[in-house]
């Protein structure tokens, strides 16, 4: 069973009397353990893709099952805790909350679960470590680079064990050697865990390090919706 | 939860000065309810210092009933025989709440020095319970002279208005004049004893007090027009009403009995001005603070737009949102009544050390503004202002939870 089913997906967006049509037709299909670019020029749908995939959004047509269930009959607490239990998210501005540290950023999912302050601190800090940010786990977002941040930010994706980490342009802020770093660290730690990765780009320096491309234009999937 | 209040703490302190001015408004008005409230406090304190004992009407008066409608017309058939009297003061002054049951009579009539004359209302009482009854108001305000004396049968105490006008100085004489209960004009000779401040304009230029056997004999009867009690504790006045009033119509007395609240010249009327003052300026506080709150707490979502959608997406589900954002507005509610508090006791002191003077209308002198500190009153605003925070935080914090994800994320 593939952990992403869509078809037929279209999202259409009502800006005033126009409407968008964002994506038209998707067809997708992506197993376990897959390491996925969607890259695609502005505008093409991608994030639209992401957001549908990771439930944050919604399709307007369509059929879409992750991880075997079907996105658009959960309530919205069933989607939250769908979310919290199955994706985990790499934002391209990191979005680490500013109050809290590294670790406590890292701790957030975990601690929305409903984990103890205990477990959560352990797990978190395991996967701070296995990002390489032993040192910095007091550290303020403010007070780290755009690079650790984005760490942390892999740190609290991974820290659920998600089935699926979606990452929407995580290296469009950082420079040309540490977005590299963070997409080798991404497919070491799917290689590792064996968690799926979907991330988008327009960044051509990086396809020639993920395994499967699905390219977009103009809201449709015009290259590598099924498996090669 | 401690998670949750813990990042609420840290984003409350996020904008400092903005939270400073949020937590100051709070503190401000927190204060300004409270010292307001802790001299309304000490003036109730005062007003019934001033009905219980400047006015001599102890903490219930007994009257027979139909006194209030009927007495002035018919005042023979409404008051009480000797015996009754006495029956009434037995009664009365079993119950361990009593201090005393004293009788007393009322005169109205015109008083004169021989050359000029006015009108006067007297109470014929007992001198030494009448002493009980004023207390530590006789200290406050003594008798300038000699007070009343039951050997010295036409003596009488004058009120210093009333004084002033005849020219009544202590050890003069004057004449005073009344009808008796069966409709005679009768005068006798008074000598004035001392002058006294019945502590309010109103009364000082007509009161005078007489001792009751002379009340007695200027309207020519040895009945009583009512029985004042003086208790032990205030608090008990409504209590002792019901029981008082039980015990005497079973004893068959038919009669009323009236609280010192309901006889009092200004009591209720000033206490009814006082609380419509506080509300006014309660409800103006209340709707700064919460025009404060739903502002800073609005603020703070449009900032933190972004901040929602990440939570959201991690997986807090809405009713989190709403939980975050309303112990924020709780915080910042606790925080100010902390400040108040502060500010409060700061103020309270200054007060406390340079008590400024003032004189309230219908108030004979000047007296020093004296604030109460009433620790139950802080502990119930600290709940009040914690509780209206959140309230005011919940409607934004509603509105933070509704925001759609997507556009959340890409809010700027």
């Amino acid at each position: 069973m593939a952990l992403i089913e869509m078809k037929n997906i279209t999202k259409d967006y009502h800006l005033g009397e126009t409407i968008v049509h964002a994506l038209r037709g998707i067809d997708l299909l992506i197993d376990k353990r897959e390491f996925v670019a969607i890259w695609g020029p502005s505008g093409s749908g991608k994030t639209t893709l992401l957001n549908l995939i990771s439930a944050i959004d919604e399709p307007t047509t369509g059929e879409l099952a992750i991880a075997g269930k079907d996105v658009r009959s959960l309530t919205d607490n069933q989607k939250s805790e769908h979310r919290n239990e199955t994706i985990g998210f790499i934002f391209q501005g990191f979005n680490l909350v500013p109050v809290l540290s590294a670790l406590e950023n890292v701790m957030l999912p975990l601690q929305i679960k409903g984990a103890s302050a205990g477990e959560a601190r352990k797990q978190a800090l395991s996967r701070l470590e296995e990002v390489g940010l032993s040192e910095l786990i007091y550290n303020r977002p403010a007070k780290m680079s755009g690079g650790q941040q984005q760490r942390v930010s892999i740190a609290r994706a991974l820290v659920n064990n998600p089935s699926l980490v979606i990452a929407d342009e995580p290296t469009a802020n950082l420079d040309s050697e540490t977005a590299r770093m963070i997409i080798d660290l991404m497919r070491e730690l799917n290689e590792k865990d064996h968690t799926t990765f979907i991330f988008s780009t327009h960044d051509q320096r990086l396809l020639d390090r993920v395994k499967r491309l699905v390219r977009m234009e103009d809201g449709k999937i015009v290259d590598g919706g099924t498996k090669q | 939860m401690m998670k949750w209040i813990k990042l609420a703490v840290r984003n409350i302190f996020r904008n400092k000065r903005r939270s400073f001015v949020t937590l100051l408004a709070i503190g401000v008005g927190f204060a300004a309810i409270n010292l307001f409230y802790g001299w309304i406090h000490h003036s109730y304190y005062g007003l019934r210092v001033m009905a219980v004992q400047a006015e001599g009407l102890g903490h219930l008066r007994i009257n027979r009933a139909g006194w209030q409608e009927k007495g002035k017309l018919e005042p023979e058939k409404y008051m009480f025989s000797k015996e009754e009297t006495e029956k009434i003061i037995k009664l009365t002054t079993d119950e361990k709440e009593v201090i005393l049951a004293t009788p007393q009579i009322q005169v109205t009539g015109i008083v004169t020095n021989g050359v000029a004359s006015t009108i006067f209302i007297a109470q014929g009482v007992v001198p030494k319970d009448d002493k009980t009854i004023k207390g530590g108001w006789a200290n406050f305000r003594p008798v300038n002279g000699k007070e009343l004396d039951d050997q010295k049968k036409y003596g009488a105490e004058i009120a210093q208005d009333l004084a002033r006008y005849l020219n009544l100085t202590p050890g003069r004489d004057g004449v005073v004049m009344a009808s008796t209960l069966s409709g005679q004009m009768n005068a006798l000779d008074i000598q004035v004893m001392g002058v006294y401040d019945t502590g309010s304009d109103f009364s000082n230029d007509k009161f005078m007090r007489f001792t009751f056997d002379f009340a007695q004999s200027l309207l020519d009867t040895h009945s009583a027009e009512r029985i004042v009690v003086l208790l032990k504790d205030w608090q008990d006045t409504e209590r002792m009403r019901t029981t008082l009033l039980k015990k005497l119509q079973a004893a068959g007395i038919d009669c009323e009995i009236r609280t010192w609240k309901e006889l009092s010249l200004s009591y209720l009327k000033t206490k009814s001005m006082l609380d419509m003052m506080f509300s006014f300026l309660f409800t103006i506080v209340i709707v700064i603070v919460v025009m404060t709150t739903v502002n800073t707490m609005g603020m703070a979502i449009l900032e933190r737009t972004r901040e929602i959608g990440t939570l959201r997406a991690l997986g807090l589900k809405r009713r989190g949102v709403s939980l975050l954002f309303s112990i924020e507005g709780a915080l910042l509610g606790l925080f100010g009544s902390f400040m108040g508090v502060v500010l409060h006791l700061c103020v309270w002191a200054i007060i406390k050390i340079y008590p400024p003077q003032y004189t309230p209308p219908g108030i004979s002198t000047s007296m020093s503004l004296t604030v109460d500190l009433v620790p139950q009153a802080l502990f119930i605003l600290v709940l009040c202002m914690v509780g209206l925070s959140l309230l005011a935080a919940i409607i934004p914090a509603r509105r933070a939870a509704k925001q759609n994800i997507v556009d959340a994320l890409g809010h700027v």
